[in-house]
């Protein structure tokens, strides 16, 4: 760099005293100049006729990195000159075929000053001052209202860097340095009403606003830079994919060291509006552009704001797009050596809601420390929340961090009234791809306000359970059960094998099992259902139950009487809403028989299956009738006895869901 | 020999038409509760990415997916708003070819499913929208 800017001093110093020196020589050229940062070819100073009334300098081609420009003229149709001073009063700069400038100069050698202006309008200035001694030099640049469009011709190109369209910068620049280089640099500049885009739009900005202030001296003893950099955007907006940002305020600080072999940042900080400051500081080896060190505090964030402008476009693709989040957080991360040390974040009363409703967690403190190599101790509070509409109580989560794996021996969940016992929850995150497990049980919850939660049919009785052994594979986003689950519900048994969830918090899980249950209380059971009393015990058979989005689409369903000794009794209204389910009203052949005068009637056993399968029910009963459609619903036994017979062989889903409502919502039938 | 090498070209024809073979007896009409449920999703979308297929932002992909093509055509503070569109309609998307394999009780078939849907699509879409071709480069109706 220091280099650099030498040898175009000499090369502007050569050029200026070169064209005075060969005053009345008509025409000079300069030998090529080639730098690792640019080349210069070609350069021919000519004056026009011998009164000198008009010269040019043409430069063949000028390359500054990957830019190439040809044929740069300059040109200067009214200049004074003496021994001491060159004077060109209006000139002319053409840059490339196209742009042509008006352009002053003057170059005072006695005095050892140097001034080029461009004036492209009246308003517009781009001025470089100069001037030097044996040992020191200095430069200063000041741009008025200077249109941006015509710095784009000097930054990279090829796609990768959006390119400036609109915008005015005011500068001002110092530089100062000696024979060996630069060695102080100024600047103050602010950037109004910038545009900028990629070619595809996906890295632009409009009508922003930046003021920019930075220095930095060099430390000729330890060869290196100190250096410092104040960014502020009032305003304007940015879409850098895939965030869109609106400047209000926010402001970057950096200072630090910038030596031959690293880059120190001593001080950073980051204000974003409405959400908090930052601060940081760290250490990247030049060579490789690898960070050495880093760390970062945050604190107070708010994450309301936080979360929505900044978080929320990298969760678009994810399970997690849709969240609401609240409450402050401090963060801190230590990275050192090349690796991650120490990370360290505490919520204050944070609350995060799923908008599709799927999981709550309200009012939540914690205070979760990481540490590479080492045992920590999270310390989180929940207030409430739920989990697929299930709600939880108050719950303090002492959660065990070592490395990338979690571990709570036990905890006890407050839900419904009663609680859920987790035990041996181990979690892990390995190639990114997150792994756990627990084992546990469900103390008897009450069914009418799980029902309620659920927002599903009021059922009574309560519900416990065993809970053996769920794992979750990150890889193939399954959740599934090692051993059987039991559950007590209808004073029956449940046991469920095979379950198994895939993506459970995706768009929509798919849940697969087997279901037995055993002695269900089928009076609890009509009851709950408002089907018309039945008395005795059933048992139900739904093997390769498959939930799609929660909602069933496929099983082999089949109800039957429980093997034993119970009273089995079942009242007309129930008789009516089981035929009705077969196809054919019982109420009209009851009415016209003597068996009207009975309220209850004995059956010996009761039975319906139906096989679930592109959304029609395959439906029988406890036999088929040989040779005909027909299929026993109710066998009758005792006295006096009914039976009761189904006719529909195929009844779609939806349809038999919707006479299933209508027969539990309707009234009981009146028998006269 | 002739018939030797009759019953070969026959094997062979077969062999080659039986991966579409079994897949043609996929029902791509098959309905589920998550299917219906991703339709109505995706139709109440539609009616917001419409102006984006009209105007050249948004087109459909080779894949059966839809891509941000041109975001200079959408305003500064839409883009990520276009951006959450595509990227909610990529996942219905994603999942509808997904719950079609398993309604059919072939989830192997989710890429010919894919397939067929992305050819689905460009056919629907209407004179002046985008889609991208075999070899990737957008074309316009």
């Amino acid at each position: 760099m220091r280099n650099l800017f030498v040898t175009i001093l000499l090369v502007i110093l050569a050029l200026g005293f070169s064209a005075y020196a060969a005053y009345p020589q008509l025409k000079l050229t300069v030998a090529d100049i080639h730098s690792p940062a640019f080349h210069v070819k070609n350069i021919n100073i000519q004056f026009v006729d011998h009164q000198a009334s008009e010269f040019t300098i043409n430069i063949e081609e000028l390359g500054v990195q990957d830019h190439v420009w040809r044929n740069l003229n300059l040109s200067c149709g009214q200049f004074k000159v003496n021994e001491r001073h060159i004077h060109c009063v209006s000139g002319q700069i053409n840059l490339a075929d196209s742009l042509s400038l008006p352009m002053v100069f003057q170059l005072n050698h006695a005095e050892r000053k140097l001034m080029f202006e461009i004036k492209p309008t009246a308003k517009e200035s781009w001025q470089v001052l100069m001037d030097w001694d044996e040992d020191n030099w200095q430069v200063r640049v000041n741009i008025v209202e200077g249109r941006v469009a015509h710095i784009k011709h000097w930054l990279p190109d090829g796609g990768t860097v959006p390119e400036l369209t609109n915008g005015e910068i005011d500068l001002a620049a110092a530089l100062s340095g000696d024979t060996d280089g630069l060695a102080h640099f100024v600047l103050d500049a602010s950037l109004d009403e910038v545009s900028f885009s990629d070619p595809v739009g996906l890295h632009a900005g409009e009508n922003v606003q930046l003021n920019i202030k930075a220095k930095a001296d060099f430390i000729a003893e330890k060869n290196e830079w100190l250096w410092q950099t104040d960014v502020t955007w009032p305003r304007g907006e940015v879409f850098w994919q895939p965030v869109y940002l609106v400047g209000d305020g926010d402001r970057l600080s950096l200072n630090g060291i910038f030596g031959d072999e690293r880059i120190r940042l001593r001080n950073g900080k980051l204000i974003l509006s409405e959400i908090g400051e930052f601060e940081f500081s760290g250490l990247m080896t030049r060579s490789g552009h690898e960070l050495h060190d880093f760390e970062l505090h945050a604190d107070n964030l708010e994450l309301a704001v936080l979360f929505e402008r900044i978080l929320k476009p990298f969760f678009q693709d994810t399970a997690f797009a849709e969240l609401e989040v609240s409450g402050q957080s401090n963060l801190v991360w230590q990275f050192r050596n090349g690796v991650s040390e120490h990370l360290m974040l505490d919520l204050d009363d944070v609350s995060v809601i799923d908008q599709r409703g799927r999981f709550a967690f309200n009012r939540v403190d914690a205070h979760i420390p990481w540490r590479a190599n080492k045992v920590t101790i999270a310390d989180i509070s929940i207030l409430s929340g739920h989990a697929l509409n299930i709600p939880f109580g108050s719950v303090r989560v002492p959660l065990e961090i070592r490395g990338f794996n979690l571990l709570l021996p036990q905890l006890v969940l407050p839900v419904l009234d009663s609680e859920l016992r987790l035990e041996n929850f181990v979690a892990s995150y390995q190639q990114d791809r997150w792994f756990w497990s627990f084992n546990g049980e469900l103390k008897s919850i009450p069914m009418a306000r799980l029902t309620e939660a659920l927002q599903v049919q009021e059922m009574h009785g309560t519900l416990s359970g065993h809970i053996p052994e769920i794992s979750y594979d990150g890889r193939e986003k399954v959740v599934s059960v090692k051993g059987e689950l039991l559950f007590n519900v209808f004073d029956g048994d449940v046991v469920v094998n095979n379950l198994s969830l895939l993506e459970p918090m995706g768009f929509a899980p798919h849940l697969n099992a087997d279901v037995e249950m055993r002695n269900l209380d089928l009076g609890l059971l009509t009851k709950t259902f408002s089907f018309g009393k039945m008395e005795g015990r059933v048992d139900m058979d739904m093997l390769d139950l498959e939930l799609s989005n929660w909602r069933p689409i496929g099983f082999d369903a089949h109800l039957k009487s429980s093997p034993g000794n119970y009273r089995r009794r079942i009242s007309q209204a129930a008789i009516e809403n089981i035929s009705s389910l077969g196809g054919e009203s019982a109420t009209a052949a009851i009415q016209r028989s003597f068996l009207r005068f009975f309220e209850t009637f004995s059956y010996s056993e009761v039975g319906w299956r139906c096989v679930l399968l592109n959304n029609v029910c395959l439906m029988g009963g406890i036999e088929h009738d040989s040779g005909s459609d027909s299929y026993t619903l109710i066998s009758g036994g005792g006295i006096p006895a009914i039976t009761v017979m189904g006719y529909n062989q195929k009844v779609g889903w939806e349809a038999l869901i919707d006479r299933l409502k209508r027969v539990t919502q309707e009234s009981e039938p009146i028998i006269q | 020999m002739n018939r030797v090498f009759c019953r070969f070209l026959l094997l062979l024809i077969v062999l080659l038409f039986l991966p579409h073979a079994v897949y043609a007896g996929a029902n791509l009409e098959v309905n589920t509760p998550a299917i219906t449920s991703l339709k109505q999703s995706m139709q109440g979308r539609h009616i917001q990415l419409v102006n984006y297929y009209e105007n050249g932002a948004v087109g459909f992909t080779k894949d059966g997916l839809l891509a941000l093509r041109d975001a200079n055509v959408v305003p500064l503070a839409k883009r990520q708003v276009v951006n959450g569109l595509i990227s909610a309609e990529n996942q219905d998307r994603n999942l509808l070819y997904r719950e079609i394999a398993r309604a059919n009780k072939h989830p192997e078939w989710e890429k010919e499913i894919r397939a067929t849907f992305s050819q689905r699509w460009i056919k629907l879409a209407k004179t002046g929208w985008w889609y991208q071709g075999a070899g990737g480069s957008w074309s316009q109706k």
